[in-house]
């Protein structure tokens, strides 16, 4: 192929050195494959759109156009989704629910017979075997009751994904079947009392008993969803494997049932907002397991439990956009009815910038979840934990923004419990917290995407290191050409473009500012080499420039489908999109300046320092403004 | 009043010490009027007792006379009163004030702002103050004024902050640009900016109670806030029968949770060490602290955890890059480290020998018991009996008290007042 004698040929005649500045990009462009296949066994994916972006490329075969299902499917879906909204409407109680801190047993029949437990376990064990996408769609709705939402995710999301993702078809067998149909809970028990997302600090051990046909699980785990009721239990546990002679502790995976007799739950938790949900300590005293019940291989656990906190990300997207659609109708009644000085509230600018964040919000994270659901649904295993935890973010931050502003609207009312806001603003507090916490999902993203564009550029940045003139000045020629304000063309528009037309200037924002995202990314590693990864701000700032990235990418590929199919009102949809991306656009601009200056100039270090005056002394340290000296 | 000439003389004197700042500290050093400043040599100090006597034997007596009965700030009080009440004229008054001064410390009041103004309200009111340009322009009653700016600082040696009235006051005495209104708006200067200076601040008054001046000086040392002080014995005097006096010393100790994790992990076939004494300063008082510690790792057994690739569910923790920060972003300063090896302990206690710390020791292994298994050596200096009057005569100027310098012990008894000269040469230094 061209890529290796080219390379062959820069090794061999020193004159390609200076060749290859100019010709990176096009090689590049197929290069990663290469070295992705070489660094990333495990991932059977060749293309990734997120990770491209940190060499400052646009992979548009990815997510151009925008993901579709069939015709049939859509059908379906539609018959799935209008039993479910009658019921969410009708038969949900949600502000007793909260209350009570209960789901009645008449809902969880209700939402069983729907068929909700098992929406994803295939039609073969029961379940409804639909694919991401449709689950996503089924969230919107779902989540309209928070506490319903999070029983129904750890049962299905993390519960019994762990049998469903690597157990074997015994296993699925037996446990599918009972669990799809509701008959019995999964819950998922990997958090410890001293570990969150430390491996090492797993307490809870796994001994083989002397007969060798059980494993004795002893130990406890905390905030456990579903954990108090919960027959089938995927539990994460310490055993001692024999790696190369040596003896050493690894984590595995069991599928734990509450039959199996030594299982005490605590005393459920009292938490602010989603409520109903069940979530308590469940203790293992002496469990016996039996061995045919550990999933995957003995000492797999770690892979396990990665892939399935990955997977169940996505979800978190549309449900708070769901969310966000009923809280629009919501206010919007009241902001359009209530009258002060003659006017209705929804004249007044103030209110209106509300309702334009909501509208926008609920878009941006729309399209990102049911892009990223496109992806997952494609064929193969891809590879989409990066878009996931992206989705997982925005939506979690913005889906609490807007409900915050939604009770805003409403005033001291939004505040009483006569509204639904209050409980609202309560559950949607949990969303930046579960599923990984957004500050570990935003080292994820970052990490994640360094590491992949470490391993591209190493060749370069080591020779830049060691001195290359030719290349630094073709580096400088690069910085240089693109200050004076030469466009960038990723091949977005034009041409071979994919973009509508319509929409041609966002798309050339998201182009610059992709290619300024691969230029910083280049120098942070330079600059860090491999100690970034103790440089959170700065990791901080490159996940959310991510996040705005694939954001524009999704509103860009959704709007241009909507307008080429004509979508009923599309123009919205570019104006939600323009609008969208002009604000991004100089959001990234700031983050990037901000990730090519130093610590001192960035306010990183006096961030830094502040903090650490702080906890230093426990406490705020400045003196009371009424004080004095003298 | 003094004669005229002898205010000429005075005054010219005083012309060039406020002029002339390096003047000024010299004359400091050489008389000591306001107080004992450099008692260095015998001769000079008989020598200025007398000027002293020849200037202020009124005063003088009057001190002596009340200070047989009781000193306290009442009796010096009714002094100044006497002494008011006795000439409308005030006539003496600035050597009256200036013996007052001295005497302060004696009466106890040498903190006392309002005992400050009560002094000062016994200079004649608007005699002082310059009527015209020429006034103005030269030193104006140089006498009182030095008198008035001896007053304020030493005010400011005890850190005693003047307040409105003391304003009021030398603008009264001495009007509103004389030196000791000067004087005073320096003092209002800085001394705000340093009241809290001091990162670490210490009481003004210590713990009386040894077991409680031991938790705050185990704390102050640790600089830990996680650290748990704990009393492992309190001290206790009892009578044996055989009519023996028993006492056992108190011993309280300090440690952290970070501490304990460090001994947990320590090489049992290498020894921990029971070390010091160890002074520390208090302001005036010295007082003494044991360590437990252990010699650095060799660099043989510094081993570093190998990266577990399956330890963080979430994130890589570590990057498989090969290249590392670069200079331009590498902010740490060239400091050459030098391992101390840990301290795991710190303790406290009035009698040092190793029966005592041998307690501290075994209370310290109900939580440590890895101590059970280490060899502990002690490393014990002379106790701090000997060494705390040492100390004291060489006060500030070591940290480190030599055992042979209890030579001087001579001098103990005048330990108020050498500290007190001690603070004040340090302030005069400042002040150049």
């Amino acid at each position: 192929m061209s890529v290796n004698r080219f390379l062959v040929l820069s090794r061999t005649f020193p004159i390609g050195k200076q060749l290859l500045p100019s010709h990176l990009r096009h090689v590049s462009k197929k290069a990663p494959n290469l070295q992705q296949r070489k660094s990333f066994q495990t991932h059977s994916r060749n293309l990734a759109y997120a990770k491209d972006l940190f060499l400052g490329q646009v992979n548009k075969s990815e997510v151009f156009p925008y993901p579709e299902i069939g015709n049939e499917e859509l059908e379906e879906i539609k018959q799935f989704v209008a039993p479910v909204e009658k019921f969410f409407s009708e038969e949900v109680d949600s502000a007793k629910i909260d209350q009570e801190a209960k789901i009645p047993p008449e809902t969880l029949n209700g939402l069983k017979e729907l068929g909700l437990f098992g929406i994803m376990v295939p039609e073969e064990y029961g379940g409804l075997g639909l694919s991401n996408t449709m689950y996503a769609r089924l969230n919107e709705i779902i989540a309209l009751d928070g506490s319903i939402a999070v029983t129904l995710a750890a049962h299905q999301a993390i519960g019994l994904k762990g049998i469903l993702m690597a157990g074997n078809e015994a296993q699925k067998q037996k446990y599918l079947p009972k669990l799809a149909s509701g008959e019995q809970v999964a819950a998922f028990c990997l958090t410890e009392p001293g570990s969150g997302s430390d491996a090492a600090s797993i307490q809870t051990r796994a001994t083989l008993s002397e007969d060798g046909k059980h494993y004795l699980i002893n130990g406890s785990k905390i905030w456990i969803s579903n954990g108090g009721f919960a027959d089938v239990m995927t539990v994460f546990a310490r055993t001692e494997v024999e790696v190369d002679g040596v003896k050493k502790d690894k984590i595995s995976a069991f599928i734990v049932e509450r039959a199996f007799g030594g299982i005490t739950s605590g005393k459920p938790e009292d938490k602010l907002g989603i409520r109903g949900s069940n979530t308590c300590e469940v203790a293992f005293d002496n469990v016996p397991v039996p061995v045919e019940n550990v999933i995957g291989e003995i000492g797999g656990g770690f892979k396990i439990a990665m892939n399935i906190l990955n997977s169940g990300r996505f979800s978190m997207g549309s449900s708070s956009a769901g969310m966000i659609k009923k809280l629009i109708e919501l206010t919007s009644e009241y902001a359009s009815t209530r009258k002060q000085f003659n006017k209705n509230l929804s004249e007044f600018g103030m209110i209106q910038e509300k309702f334009a964040l909501m509208a926008q919000s609920a878009f941006v994270m729309e399209s990102m979840a049911y892009m990223t659901a496109g992806m997952m649904d494609r064929p193969g295993v891809p590879d989409c934990s990066l878009e996931a935890a992206m989705v997982k973010v925005f939506s979690s931050e913005a889906g609490w923004v807007c409900v915050s502003e939604a009770l805003q609207v409403l005033g001291g009312l939004g505040y009483t419990k006569n509204y639904p806001f209050e409980r609202y603003v309560r559950d949607c507090r949990i969303l930046p917290i579960f599923e990984g916490t957004n500050e570990i999902l935003r080292m994820y993203v970052a990490l994640t995407g360094m590491q992949y564009a470490g391993k591209v550029l190493t060749g370069k940045i080591k020779e830049m290191k060691s001195g290359n003139i030719t290349l630094a000045m073709s580096m400088v020629g690069k910085k240089l050409k693109s200050s004076l304000g030469a466009s960038v063309d990723l091949g977005l528009t034009g041409k071979d473009g994919v973009v509508h037309p319509s929409l041609e200037e966002s798309a050339k924002k998201l182009e610059q500012n992709v290619n300024l995202f691969g230029s910083t990314v280049e120098s942070l590693l330079y600059r860090y080499g491999k100690t970034i990864v103790d440089e959170q701000l700065i990791l901080k700032r490159v996940a959310d420039v991510l996040i705005n990235l694939y954001a524009m990418t999704a509103v860009l590929s959704r709007a241009s489908r909507s307008i080429s199919i004509g979508l009923r009102n599309h123009d919205h949809e570019v104006l939600l999109t323009n609008t969208f991306c002009n604000e991004a656009f100089f959001k990234n601009n700031y983050l990037m300046v901000q990730l090519q200056k130093h610590a001192p100039e960035n306010n990183d270090a006096n961030i830094k320092k502040i903090a650490k005056a702080v906890l230093d002394n426990r406490a705020y340290i400045c003196s009371h403004p009424l004080e004095r000296t003298y | 009043m003094k004669a005229p000439l002898e205010r000429l003389g005075w005054s010219n004197n005083d012309a060039k010490v406020y002029y002339n700042p390096r003047h000024q500290v010299l004359r400091h050093l050489q008389s000591s009027r306001a107080c004992a400043k450099s008692r260095t040599t015998p001769a000079r100090f008989v020598d200025e007792e007398e000027k002293k006597r020849e200037n202020s034997l009124v005063t003088h007596d009057l001190f002596e006379q009340v200070a047989r009965e009781s000193k306290t700030k009442a009796t010096f009080n009714k002094v100044i009163e006497v002494f008011i009440k006795r000439d409308i004229r005030r006539r003496g008054h600035v050597e009256f004030i200036y013996a007052a001064l001295k005497k302060m410390p004696e009466f106890g009041v040498e903190r006392d702002l309002v005992v400050y103004n009560k002094l000062l309200d016994v200079f004649p009111k608007e005699v002082f103050v310059p009527r015209n340009f020429i006034q103005r322009m030269f030193n104006h009653y140089p006498r009182q004024q030095e008198c008035g700016v001896q007053l304020l600082e030493q005010m400011e040696n005890y850190g005693i902050m003047p307040n409105v009235e003391t304003k009021v006051l030398l603008v009264q005495i001495f009007g509103e640009k004389g030196h000791p209104v000067r004087k005073y708006q320096r003092i209002m200067y800085w001394f705000p900016k340093f009241k809290h200076i001091n990162p670490f601040p210490i009481p003004q008054q210590l713990p009386e109670d040894p077991v409680d001046l031991a938790r705050f000086s185990l704390t102050r040392i640790a600089n830990d806030l996680d650290a748990k002080v704990t009393v492992y014995q309190l001290p206790y005097t009892d009578m044996t029968e055989s009519g023996e006096e028993l006492t056992l010393p108190h011993i309280v100790g300090i440690q952290s949770p970070s501490q304990m994790e460090l001994l947990a992990k320590h090489n049992l076939n290498r020894p921990v060490f029971v070390e010091g004494p160890f002074p520390l300063w208090l302001r005036k008082t010295c007082v003494h602290y044991y360590v437990l510690r252990a010699d650095p790792k060799p660099p043989e057994e510094q081993v570093e955890e190998p990266y577990d690739p399956e330890r963080c569910f979430d994130y890589p923790l570590q990057l498989e890059l090969d290249f590392d920060r670069d200079l331009g972003d590498n902010e740490d300063f060239d400091v050459e480290d030098l391992d101390e090896g840990p301290v795991y302990a710190m303790c406290m206690t009035s009698q040092g020998d190793q029966a005592t710390l041998n307690q501290w020791i075994a209370g310290l292994q109900q939580n440590n018991p890895v101590l059970g298994q280490v060899p502990a050596l002690f490393r014990l200096e002379p106790g701090p009996r000997e060494l705390q009057g040492a100390a004291e005569s060489v006060s500030g100027h070591s940290s480190r008290p030599h055992p042979d310098s209890h030579v001087e012990n001579a001098q103990s008894g005048e330990d108020a007042e050498v500290i007190l000269e001690e603070e004040a040469r340090r302030s005069h230094g400042m002040k150049q």
